[in-house]
């Protein structure tokens, strides 16, 4: 283990999420280990999020916004039709996320042996250890915004795929069931990976995503629906479900175990999504 | 047809880029109205390009290099060097009521000192914290605006930071006199 001068050294590095590999995993265990260094670090992430939480410090005024749209040749009606192209993108992915949590809460309920860990994909594993240690406090989120499009927004330039959260709540209009908290990004086979933090009733749900080029979604027991195979595991009393979709590898983890079934219903009830979870349920 | 649907598509994404480069040109000029003469002059510049990036690339940094230099000649041909308008004080935001909760006001407090102390510190500061905290730019991104080595953007950020926590200590201790 390096020394505390050593890691405080490398504080602004790691929180500027300018370390990689190794050195950004030395950090991780050393503040997870030493209190001392634990309290620097939470005092410097406290400064840099009152700083950055304190944009945008100017916004453009309708008139310059109208005079660059003139340079840009950008009329109304385009921008109506990228509003219309980046709702349909938002539904989409809106489905990927609130399908799952059914999917999950129904296998919590159903599944009584757990696939052996030796058969879980390592992505899995991350995404559960990830899980916890952002319970635990050792991951704070580096962005905090309960809108999708922010946390989108975010991700740009920072992991090399595109990260579109979906927003299926406010789409459907359905009751709010769960609540987007925010973001940070996680280290996968050295490169990053996007991680998003959910809460639904006071229970923490993280999600991971990289591409499907760095994971590959394997063990535990396959279920498919709709063209998807979804991979389903039980990982250190948490569940965890992984899939590939569009390029990209989905983890999903959360403790949802009593309440699953409440929530399977509450989130479809209404939905057009009957059709997907019915190959799921048991026969 | 695909020459009129880049054009088109490059519009929109530019223009999602505006509020950002405008904080940039506020942070460069501190003035309004050069501000926004400089945003102009960037996207003026960005659409007559011969060379964009591709739709996939960095745009937002490319749209901030492009104004840094455009900056940088407008400067030269002033020909007196960067002009660093001293903070105003005394400015404050609009909707400042006292009918707001506590814990409401005190945030929004915080929040207007920090954008203070943002703005009140030298230009070279200021635009670094700029690009890193409020943009969220990579030192290497920032390296590429700035041209400069990516270890002066660490050093560089690290002083501007430090003066940032120094002016925000300061103007804490006071509020909390004042609050007593």
């Amino acid at each position: 283990m390096r020394n505390c001068d050593d890691i405080r050294g490398r504080l602004t590095l790691y929180l500027d999420n300018e370390l990689q590999g190794d050195e950004r995993g030395m950090v991780e265990a050393h503040l997870s280990e030493c209190e001392s260094c634990a309290a620097v670090f939470k005092r410097e992430l406290n400064f840099l999020k009152t700083i950055r939480e304190s944009g945008p410090l100017h916004v453009a005024s309708p008139a310059l916004r109208n005079r660059v749209k003139q340079i840009l040749k950008v009329s109304p009606r385009e921008e109506q039709r990228r509003g219309f192209r980046f709702q349909w993108l938002v539904a989409t992915a809106a489905g990927l996320l609130v399908l799952l949590l059914p999917v999950l809460v129904w296998r919590i309920v159903r599944q009584k042996e757990p696939a052996p860990v030796s058969q879980v994909c390592g992505f899995a594993m991350m995404a559960v250890e990830t899980h916890l240690r952002h319970i635990r406090g050792q991951l704070p989120l580096e962005t905090e915004s309960a809108r999708p499009q922010d946390i989108s927004a975010w991700f740009a330039n920072k992991v090399n795929f595109s990260v579109k959260l979906p927003n299926y709540q406010e789409s459907s209009g359905q009751e709010k069931l769960y609540t987007l908290e925010g973001a940070r990004l996680v280290y996968y086979e050295n490169q990053y990976a996007a991680y998003v933090a959910y809460r639904m009733a006071d229970r923490p749900i993280s999600l991971v995503i990289t591409s499907d080029s760095t994971a590959k979604p394997s063990g535990g027991e396959e279920i498919a629906s709709k063209g998807l195979k979804f991979h389903y595991n039980a990982i250190d009393g948490l569940k965890v479900i992984t899939w590939s979709d569009r390029g990209l590898t989905y983890a999903l983890v959360s403790d949802l175990e009593e309440r699953g079934q409440q929530s399977c219903i509450v989130c479809h009830a209404g939905t057009k999504d009957q059709d997907f979870i019915e190959p799921l349920k048991p026969h | 047809m695909d020459g009129l649907f880049n054009n088109l598509g490059f519009g929109l994404e530019a223009l999602e880029h505006l509020d950002a480069l405008f904080g940039y040109a506020m942070a460069l000029t501190r003035d309004l109205t050069e501000a926004e003469d400089l945003v102009q002059e960037t996207y003026l510049r960005a659409t007559t390009a011969s060379h964009r990036p591709d739709p996939d690339s960095n745009l937002k940094g490319w749209l901030f290099v492009i104004m840094r230099n455009a900056w940088l000649n407008q400067v030269r041909h002033k020909n007196n060097g960067p002009r660093f308008v001293e903070l105003e004080t005394g400015e404050q935001a609009v909707d400042e009521t006292h009918e707001n909760p506590h814990v409401v006001y005190l945030r929004k407090l915080e929040r207007e000192q920090v954008r203070e102390a943002i703005e009140s510190l030298p230009a070279a500061y200021r635009e670094i914290v700029v690009l890193r905290d409020i943009e969220g730019f990579t030192y290497q991104e920032i390296a590429t605006v700035l041209d400069c080595p990516a270890g002066t953007v660490m050093s560089r950020l690290g002083r501007a930071r430090g003066q940032l926590r120094k002016l925000l200590s300061g103007w804490q201790t006071r509020a909390r006199i004042r609050a007593v």
